[in-house]
């Protein structure tokens, strides 16, 4: 099963993901409030896959992305973010994110960027 | 309504955390005005929490939250990345106060199931009209700020660096991404950088995807178009491109020759620039900062949010076995017997279970802050309606009551600070003139008293007026005895009678005259009690008092035949044998008694709920009399059992029904021997004698 790390500063949206990805088969393993809380998470969890939010108290999504990267220049993070906030969402391709998803999201959306991203 | 995340669990979710994230945001308001104007952090703190809101509310299809949530993003957006200055901060309180009282609006709306039909549509112009005259009134930081954002630009041609390398192949693809994808521009963007991995040699079509806004509209409707040349085979190429999320349709081709890219290498060759972009390092506080962050964390994470319901159900469950540990430990067949080891056992039972009930008691229980610090918004709307200036000062928000508890004192507090300042607090002038300071000061106090707490709402205002009270209460004609005889206490207290109001004019916020008898009724409805004391031309101070907790009360059990019932101990007066010369039947036959001078009727529980006992004289029996609202009555029953705590259960649905239309009864409880107990309502009983006689 593969597993995920879920970064979100809102409960709601980490419910949201929790909910459609064990309702699909994936496992999750961690959630994280903060960019801070994500990178020590990430270590301890290894997941497969993190869904990163961009905006968060502490360190943001991209700082988290970041150490991640160093940390584990394979790391595969997905950025969750809101309209209008492209430049964000570059900033973070260029740091080496894998894709990103657009709030409001759909179930489909999810899936399906999840299972291409793991199965590059 | 809201699609895919209607659930229950999703929707109690963004309900909880769009009612804490408001709260939050109200508290960062009320700081930031106090200390004159908003901080960088304050104004960050907006920014996420409307971030927050925003993403949550899209989600679960409640579109107007959304952009009204959008829209103070993008101010907060503006005064964080801009920094202005001299903004209208009251101006600019009132607008975002104006969102959040929208957005509480909508949620009661969606707590209670309707549907979310507010519209923002004024608000949200309201507020971009605010964020144009910010932005017309800062147009040097416009100016500076606008090279600075032309150097961020990520792409940008070039027209000479161009080595055209025939060995590798060319390839022309055309992307359509998948409608709803969002970000059009990004994604292919994405695929760029990706391909860049391999080669330079990337052109598109639209060419400038990332500043052009109409690449977006472009890409989704003509595709998003690649030319590329790269040491790749078709096979590769396609695999490559297929990797692309959100891919709806690609169209590969490769090229036979270098024609279709003549039109690119003289003016429009793309080149990405992997110019760093400048982030905040992850932690620059050193290590001490850092650990006091991840300390703060901890914290965070070890608290849990649990469904009421659930702990209301642990709760009974530890009533119930403290009820079974009585059972054993004090069993009939024990008796006589010397079990020194099971003494010792009991003994470790009983303490553990005391143990238990205080624990699951104290985890219903909550500080009264959160409830404290609304009162501020309340002080601030009122002050700025009616020109006055109040401070409020919170004294022991820390203390704790039952979560229960907490949601029935939060409208009467409300109500009792906003008649504190629009009756009790002068206006500015009248101050000075009093010799007064300026500043009239409302105290918010709570603190433990044995098993109740004290919520004590003192103003240094006025007082209250005997004369006027008085007239009021003759010309309503709810006085119940000569106005000689009353204290200034029962005077005071006629304000709580329902219809009373001695101010003259109507103001928005108070005087209709429904406030303080809502007040009492709420409170009671808890088994607080109301008192007030006032000392005219200095203040008026009321107190609620009110119990800790709900679900244990402390009870007089009683027997009538063969049923248990048990009362309050707070509203028993007094208990008494009856002599047979003291009773007294008026002309319908209601029974009376007389207690030195003064008559009460008589309530026989054993005729209300139909009990068979042989105790039907009152001097084989026992009369209690019973108090509420000033209002007393004797309940006659055959014995008094003894006084203990009990845990307050609901009645079974089976009997609601016939115990509703025989009345008075409140709940039920088990008895250490097993038995059950009906517990009495006072308030209930004495409204079925009322209504018999």
């Amino acid at each position: 099963m593969n597993k995920v790390l879920i970064v979100d500063d809102a409960a709601f949206v980490r419910v949201a993901i929790r909910t459609i990805l064990e309702k699909n088969g994936f496992e999750v393993v961690g959630e994280a409030d903060n960019g801070i809380s994500a990178v020590s998470k990430y270590k301890e969890c290894k997941p497969d896959v993190v869904t990163m939010d961009i905006t968060m108290p502490e360190a943001t999504g991209i700082e988290a992305l970041k150490a991640i990267r160093e940390y584990d220049p394979k790391a595969k993070v997905v950025m969750i973010s809101a309209l209008g906030q492209e430049s964000k969402v570059r900033e973070a391709i260029i740091n080496g994110a894998k894709s990103f998803i657009v709030k409001p999201f759909k179930e489909e959306q999810v899936l399906q960027t999840l299972s291409k991203i793991l199965s590059i | 309504m809201s699609g895919q995340y209607s659930s229950e669990p999703m929707l109690d979710m963004f309900i909880f955390e769009t009612t804490q994230n408001i709260e939050l945001l109200e508290q960062s308001i009320l700081t930031s005005e106090k200390s004159s104007c908003y901080t960088p952090e304050a104004i960050n703190e907006i920014f996420r929490i409307m971030h927050t809101i925003k993403g949550s509310s899209a989600m679960m299809l409640f579109n107007e939250i959304s952009s009204l949530a959008h829209c103070i993003e993008d101010l907060f957006f503006f005064l964080r990345e801009q920094k202005p200055q001299d903004i209208d901060c009251s101006a600019l309180s009132d607008l975002v106060f104006e969102g959040i009282d929208f957005i509480k609006v909508e949620l009661e709306k969606i707590k209670a199931g309707d549907p979310s039909d507010g519209e923002a549509s004024i608000l949200n112009s309201n507020i971009k009209e605010f964020l144009a005259l910010l932005k017309k009134s800062t147009p040097s930081i416009n100016d500076i700020q606008k090279p600075s954002s032309n150097k961020k630009q990520q792409y940008y041609i070039t027209h000479e660096n161009i080595i055209p390398s025939s060995k590798r192949n060319a390839f022309k693809a055309t992307i359509y991404f998948e409608e709803g994808c969002e970000m059009e521009n990004i994604r292919a963007y994405t695929v760029i950088h990706n391909l860049k991995e391999y080669t330079e040699d990337v052109y598109s079509i639209p060419h400038d995807i990332i500043d052009d806004d109409s690449s977006v509209q472009s890409i989704r409707e003509q595709g998003f178009k690649i030319f590329v040349k790269v040491d790749k085979t078709y096979e590769e190429m396609f695999k490559l491109l297929n990797q692309t999320i959100f891919l709806k349709d690609l169209e590969l081709i490769q090229l036979e020759n270098d024609e279709e890219f003549k039109q690119f290498e003289k003016s429009t060759r793309i080149v990405i620039e992997d110019r760093e972009i400048k982030i905040p390092q992850l932690r620059d506080t050193g290590d001490k900062g850092h650990k006091e962050q991840a300390d703060s964390h901890l914290a965070q994470q070890s608290i849990i949010s649990v469904n009421v319901a659930k702990l209301d159900k642990l709760m009974d469950l530890v009533g119930e076995m403290v009820i079974a540990e009585a059972m054993v430990t004090q069993n009939p067949d024990l008796k006589g017997l010397e079990l020194e080891n099971f003494q010792k056992a009991a003994r470790q039972l009983r303490k553990i279970t005391s143990e238990l009930q205080d624990s699951v008691m104290s985890i219903r229980m909550v500080p009264l802050s959160t409830t404290f610090q609304r009162m501020h918004r309340i002080v601030r709307d009122m002050c700025k309606k009616l020109g006055k200036e109040v401070r409020l000062e919170l004294i022991g928000e820390q203390t704790e009551v039952d979560k229960n508890i907490i949601e029935h004192i939060s409208d009467p507090l409300m109500h009792l600070i906003r008649n504190s300042i629009d009756h009790g607090i002068e206006a500015v002038e009248d101050r000075e003139a009093l010799g007064k300071s300026r500043i009239g000061i409302v105290t918010l106090e709570a603190k433990n008293a044995g098993s109740d707490v004290l919520v004590i709402i003192k103003d240094d205002g006025k007082g209250l007026n005997k004369e006027k009270i008085l007239k009021r209460a003759r010309d309503n004609g709810v006085l119940s005895k000569s106005e000689s005889e009353m204290t200034d206490k029962e005077i005071y207290s006629l304000i709580f009678l329902p219809g009373f109001s001695t101010k003259d004019s109507i103001t928005e916020f108070s005087g209709r005259g429904v406030g303080m008898d809502v007040v009492t009724k709420n409170i009671e409805t808890v088994g607080g009690t109301v008192s007030v004391d006032s000392v005219e031309g200095t203040g008026t101070t009321i107190t609620l008092k009110i119990p800790l907790t709900l679900a244990i009360i402390d009870g007089m059990n009683i027997r009538v035949g063969n049923s248990r019932y048990t009362i309050p101990t707070i509203s028993i007066k007094e208990s008494f044998r009856p002599q047979e010369r003291d009773i007294i039947h008026d002309p319908d036959g209601n029974e009376m008694i007389m207690v030195r001078g003064q008559c009460y009727p008589i309530l026989r529980l054993h005729e209300l709920y139909g009990v068979k006992t042989d105790v039907r004289e009152f001097v084989q029996g026992i009369l209690i009399m019973v108090e509420m609202d000033d209002k007393s009555i004797c309940i006659f029953a055959d014995e008094l059992l003894g006084q203990q705590q009990v845990v307050v259960k609901a009645l079974p649905n089976y009997i609601k029904n016939v115990a509703k239309k025989i009345g008075g009864l409140a709940g039920c409880t088990l008895l250490g021997d097993g038995n059950i107990s009906l517990i009495l309502d006072i308030n209930a009983l004495i409204g079925v004698l009322r209504n018999k006689g």
